[in-house]
């Protein structure tokens, strides 16, 4: 007889509140049903009453893992608004902020993968590698959260050493190739518990309109780096990684695989840093009628900011689609048919970020 | 012509076809059509055929109660934002053909109180239980979405 599991919204994989319910003919699960919206914030309507300025801070607290992506990708819409041209200097640091943060939130991702499937060792292993790349963050922006490197027309700060960044990135680099990379893609541990769970097949994948890692371990070969180039990304070079299984194990191969890709865009975008100035104005920015949108590549996958201006002196719409508002849907193909057991770590894989979703 | 131009006059013909389609414009970020009669179910369907994917559904409430609603799609290079009003406060569901519009369709129920006729389950997706539906819509305009 079917039975039916409701787990959360406090959860037993994620510190976020979101619910699952699971109703499981023996340990089969046969349907699925994902509630979300317990920490609805409403950001969005706030960003319509704050002043532009003040927009990019709050826009910031969407998220506290990849909270730089979304000032950048807002900052770009209303510069589109405006005919902003950003000086190269400041493209290059947001490029090289983007890419250590993809590399903070996937080793975040990854020490918990080991944990939840309870890998300890690993996950100790991890989480030591990502204060690494957390004291970086601090150093170079002062915060180890909310970085507050964006405006509007550029960055508010300049990254004073680049040579010694580039040290401490290599060095994480030969961690990452050391460690993280064979355990996840060859250690015994790993591959007997993810592969072949929680499988999104290529055509699934395009039907849920799934992004970022959750695709292209699908097979998919997406990245708005690359589809719909931005920032430094075209002089610096990009190279996609895809996984044909679409399994949890793909997931993770995905993102270790693109922890390195990112290391080295960081390296590449500081070894050819710009001179210049940091933003295209001083002051506060008006922002004449209009509307834009902009793309780009969150570290869940593609994040979009829509903005609308009427010329005044607070946004009159903004609108975030976030890539896990895409993603968790999609829990439901991955899930029907699995062990019971497998729910918790299926759902972790996708990387859902409830703070995202909910806004 | 180039590969990306042949694909713009492709998409352009092709979603001319669709009753109240308009012209496509090309802007800064991509291309944008602004066409208050369309028929969203069929343009789903065309966009399907395309091989389109649909990011994102944006509303903005309009001072009549009624909203704009913006399809976001994408196929790389090219990126289109197809921009259509409710009726009476209401447009067709298009979550059985798409996929993603399922969430999105239930934000905007949330959001902006739009109904979609033909969504399999338009319960709450965010809204929290102690406001109404058409919470953004309320605090953005003051004017209530049109009667059903």
């Amino acid at each position: 007889m079917p039975f039916t599991i409701p787990i959360g919204p406090f959860h037993p994989a994620l510190e976020e509140a979101y619910k699952v319910r699971v109703r499981c003919a023996a340990e089969t699960v046969e349907q699925v049903n994902v509630t979300v919206g317990f920490c609805c914030r409403g950001i969005e309507l706030l960003a319509q009453r704050r002043n532009w300025v003040q927009a990019v801070t709050l826009i910031e607290r969407v998220c506290g893992i990849c909270s730089n992506v979304h000032t950048t990708t807002l900052c770009r819409a209303i510069e589109i608004v405006a005919g902003i041209e950003v000086p190269a200097r400041a493209v290059y640091i947001r490029t090289i902020m983007c890419e250590l943060e993809r590399i903070h939130s996937h080793l975040l991702w990854a020490g918990l993968a080991a944990e939840y499937m309870g890998f300890r060792t690993l996950y100790m292993e991890v989480f030591t590698l990502r204060e690494r790349i957390m004291d970086l963050l601090e150093r170079m922006s002062g915060n180890r959260v909310h970085y507050g490197m964006n405006r509007i027309g550029g960055v508010n700060r300049d990254i004073a050493e680049p040579a010694r960044v580039i040290e401490d990135v290599e060095a994480i680099r030969a961690a990452i190739e050391k460690q993280l990379v064979p355990a996840f893609l060859h250690n015994p541990t790993v591959t007997s518990r993810m592969a072949g769970v929680g499988i999104l097949s290529r055509e699934q994948a395009i039907e849920w309109g799934v992004v970022g890692p959750v695709a292209r371990a699908s097979g998919v070969d997406t990245d708005i780096r690359s589809d719909f180039s931005h920032g430094a990304y075209s002089d610096l070079g990009f190279r996609i990684v895809t996984r044909p299984e679409g399994d949890v194990q793909a997931r993770v191969v995905v993102r270790a695989l693109e922890l390195l890709e990112s290391v080295r865009l960081v390296t590449e975008a500081l070894r050819r840093l710009p001179l210049g100035p940091l933003c295209a104005f001083e002051g506060v920015p008006v922002i004449p009628p209009g509307e834009a949108i902009a793309r780009a590549e969150a570290p869940r996958g593609e994040v979009i900011y829509y903005v609308a201006s009427d010329g005044g002196e607070c946004p009159a719409r903004v609108k975030i689609r976030t890539p896990s508002f895409v993603n968790i849907p999609a829990l439901e193909a991955m899930t029907v048919g699995q062990q019971l057991g497998n729910v918790p770590l299926i759902q972790a894989s996708v990387d859902p970020c409830i703070s995202c979703t909910d806004r | 012509m180039t590969s990306i131009e042949h694909a713009r006059e492709d998409l352009a013909a092709r979603l001319a076809a669709i009753p109240g389609a308009t012209e496509i414009a090309e802007r800064r970020d991509s291309l944008w059509m602004s066409a208050p009669e369309l028929d969203v179910a069929a343009m789903a369907r065309e966009m399907n055929a395309l091989g389109y994917r649909l990011g994102a559904m944006t509303g903005v409430a309009g001072e009549d109660g009624e909203i704009t609603v913006i399809y976001h799609y994408s196929r790389p290079p090219l990126a289109i934002n197809i921009k259509t009003r409710t009726r009476g406060g209401a447009l067709p569901s298009v979550a059985l053909i798409a996929r993603p519009a399922s969430w999105a369709e239930r934000e905007l129920h949330d959001f902006f109180a739009v109904r979609f006729p033909g969504h399999p389950n338009l319960a709450p997706l965010l809204r929290p239980p102690q406001l109404t539906d058409g919470f953004f819509r309320d605090a953005a305009t003051g004017v209530a979405a049109p009667a059903e």
